[in-house]
């Protein structure tokens, strides 16, 4: 698609900044979300997460920047930009004593649905949150938290939303539930761009076709997985389950890649063979070489080979580390400063 | 004023939905009742200058600080301590129209709890016509200025209430801030009652405090004259004016708590 033709994003976010008192939540984040995109927002907390997701929804306004929802600028249009957005808040506020039913039709007028329209979109979210009819007539108190949760998911789907913004929609929430909550994303997937916070990385991990990771207001990486795992991770980790000795298989190893470490000193004893954990800078192809080599010799014995790809939590405590290593939030730099100021005096 | 009339019609429902609010109007009716039967008992042989209606409209001015925070206490209080004020804000509505929904939905139900109150004498007149007839409920203009001064101060009542719940996460401090404010601006309404018995130097207060607060300060007097069918448009639009300022006071809370 050339540059012309390319959509609109659905959110554009140009060197946002928001400060509570001294403390500053954002540094200056760009980013954007592509239509129909699902895009998961990870940091620790306090990075700053929840405050840009607020400022998206028109909840808070940002300090400086500029924030387009839908091609509508956040500053001047915050009432515009909130029909075309559903938002779950974190921990998702619900009246206890409303029914279901009640609180989506109440909801749905203040979104400006009415009449049969209302009743359909009612009636749809409903079936797409899986919520059946006995449990759309009960009273949200007494409703379980994954139950809770679908009903707040279910508001943010009522106006026809083109873009959902979820803040920790499956916290608390059994395998099952969170499951409802992936496939209902995936059923949208393509109509809807989600923008979903979350600290339970597999789930985001599954789910979502791109990443940005925040930390302390700052965006520290942003891309789809591989991407991530590419910038990250500069090893690549391969197993090899065989009956050999390890000093033997070093050696046959280092001859195809002298840089080639072996991580672990005592191989795991796996059904009378025994798993060795390589790691080396030269990438996949070289792996591949490697066990080439080892099969065709065959006093090895290979009956396992992986190449292991590091997990969305690796990459998020590297990105998050490297970005405190950097701003000198452990405040190492500091300390090494002042005893080296320290000694030479 | 976008979603005016969905928040009003919701914060009703939970209104009328809340045992407390049906607690609150019953002991409130009941005390009302039974003041106002002693008071039309022994009318003939009291020296009251004011018609027998106005003891209800009395009673419920001063029965306000009671009443009131019950009906306003929970709308801002209650939805900052549930973070629910956070999901009102995601939807497409201004704070105007959520401080003036919730505003209208508690006075409404004030207006409710007038019209039960008026019921008595109104029962007791279709029961009884001679002797409501003596009591003069047949004069239609002591309905009406009555009726006009609930509804007015009604209003400024029901504004100072909702201002207190929207500046706490507490519901019990609301109602408290609210009674006390409520008592305060009685306790204005009732200092110049009779003033013309005061010395010079209070006299003097009295009417700097006057020119500075209007119909707060006189309430009371002002009852005198509505009571009798004398409607004062200056004492309704500074009442207006009292609503206004409370409920743009609460405005500018909902908005500091987005920042």
């Amino acid at each position: 698609m050339s540059a012309e033709n390319k959509p609109l994003p659905i959110i554009e976010v140009i060197n946002l900044r928001k400060r509570y008192g001294l403390i500053e939540a954002l540094k200056g984040i760009s980013f954007s979300v592509g239509k129909g995109e699902i895009v998961g927002f990870l940091g620790p907390n306090g990075a700053g997460k929840s405050t840009t997701l607020r400022i998206l929804s028109g909840i808070i306004p940002a300090d400086s920047g500029e924030a387009k929802v839908c091609g509508v600028d956040l500053a001047e249009e915050e009432g515009e930009v909130r029909r075309h957005i559903g938002y779950l808040a974190e921990n998702n506020p619900l009246p206890d004593d409303l029914r279901v039913v009640e609180y989506l039709a109440f909801r749905a007028s203040l979104k400006g649905l009415e009449g049969s329209r209302k009743r359909d979109r009612i009636r749809l979210v409903l079936d797409i949150c899986d919520l059946e009819r006995k449990v759309s007539e009960r009273k949200i108190g007494n409703l379980s938290k994954g139950f809770r949760q679908r009903v707040g998911i279910a508001d943010s789907l009522l106006a026809e939303p083109r873009l959902v913004i979820l803040d920790e929609p499956t916290i608390g929430l059994d395998p099952r539930q969170s499951a409802v909550t992936r496939k209902m994303m995936e059923r949208l997937r393509g109509e809807v761009s989600f923008l979903l916070s979350s600290h339970i990385l597999s789930e985001v991990e599954a789910c979502c076709d791109r990443m940005i990771i925040l930390s302390h207001g700052q965006i520290v990486a942003e891309g789809t997985l591989n991407q991530l795992q590419n910038k990250f991770i500069h090893k690549t980790t391969f197993e090899i389950v065989a009956n050999s000795q390890r000093i033997e298989l070093q050696k046959t190893v280092r001859q195809i890649d002298s840089d080639c470490e072996l991580i672990q000193d005592d191989p795991v004893e796996v059904n009378g063979k025994r798993r060795f954990t390589f790691s080396t800078h030269k990438g996949q192809k070289i792996a591949e070489t490697i066990l080439r080599r080892l099969l065709e010799v065959n006093n090895f014995e290979v009956s396992e080979f992986q190449i292991s790809r590091p997990d969305l939590e690796t990459i998020f405590l590297r990105a998050t580390k490297q970005n405190w290593q950097e701003q000198d939030f452990l405040g190492r730099n500091k300390k090494r400063i002042s005893k080296e100021t320290n000694q030479s005096n | 004023m976008n979603g005016f009339l969905v928040i009003l019609k919701v914060e009703l429902f939970s209104l009328f939905i809340s045992p407390a609010t049906y607690v609150a109007s019953f002991y409130f009716l009941s005390l009302l009742a039974f003041g106002f039967r002693f008071f039309i008992e022994s009318f003939a042989a009291s020296d009251w200058i004011l018609p027998p209606l106005s003891s209800l409209a009395l009673g419920l001015i001063l029965g306000g600080p009671a009443l009131i925070p019950f009906l306003t206490m929970r709308s801002f209080a209650e939805e900052r301590r549930l973070g629910t004020l956070e999901t009102l804000m995601s939807a497409p509505i201004s704070s105007v129209s959520l401080v003036y929904g919730k505003w209208t939905a508690s006075y409404l139900f004030f207006c409710f709890v007038a019209v039960c109150a008026f019921c008595f004498p109104l029962i007791l007149w279709i029961c009884f016509p001679d002797q409501g007839e003596g009591l003069g409920f047949q004069n239609f203009e002591q309905w009406a200025g009555s009726g006009i001064f609930l509804l007015t101060f009604g209003g400024s009542f029901s504004a100072i209430g909702i201002f207190s719940s929207s500046i706490t996460k507490n519901q019990m401090v609301a109602g408290m801030l609210s009674f006390t404010l409520l008592t305060l601006y009685l306790s204005l309404m009732a200092f110049s009652f009779g003033e013309s018995h005061q010395s010079d130097s209070i006299v003097g207060v009295s009417s700097f405090l006057k020119s500075c607060m209007g119909s707060m300060y006189d309430g009371l007097n002002k009852l005198q004259n509505f009571s009798v069918g004398l409607v004062e448009i200056s004492t309704i639009f500074h009442q207006i004016a009292v609503i206004i300022y409370f409920l743009s006071l609460a405005t500018l809370q909902v908005e500091r708590l987005k920042h």
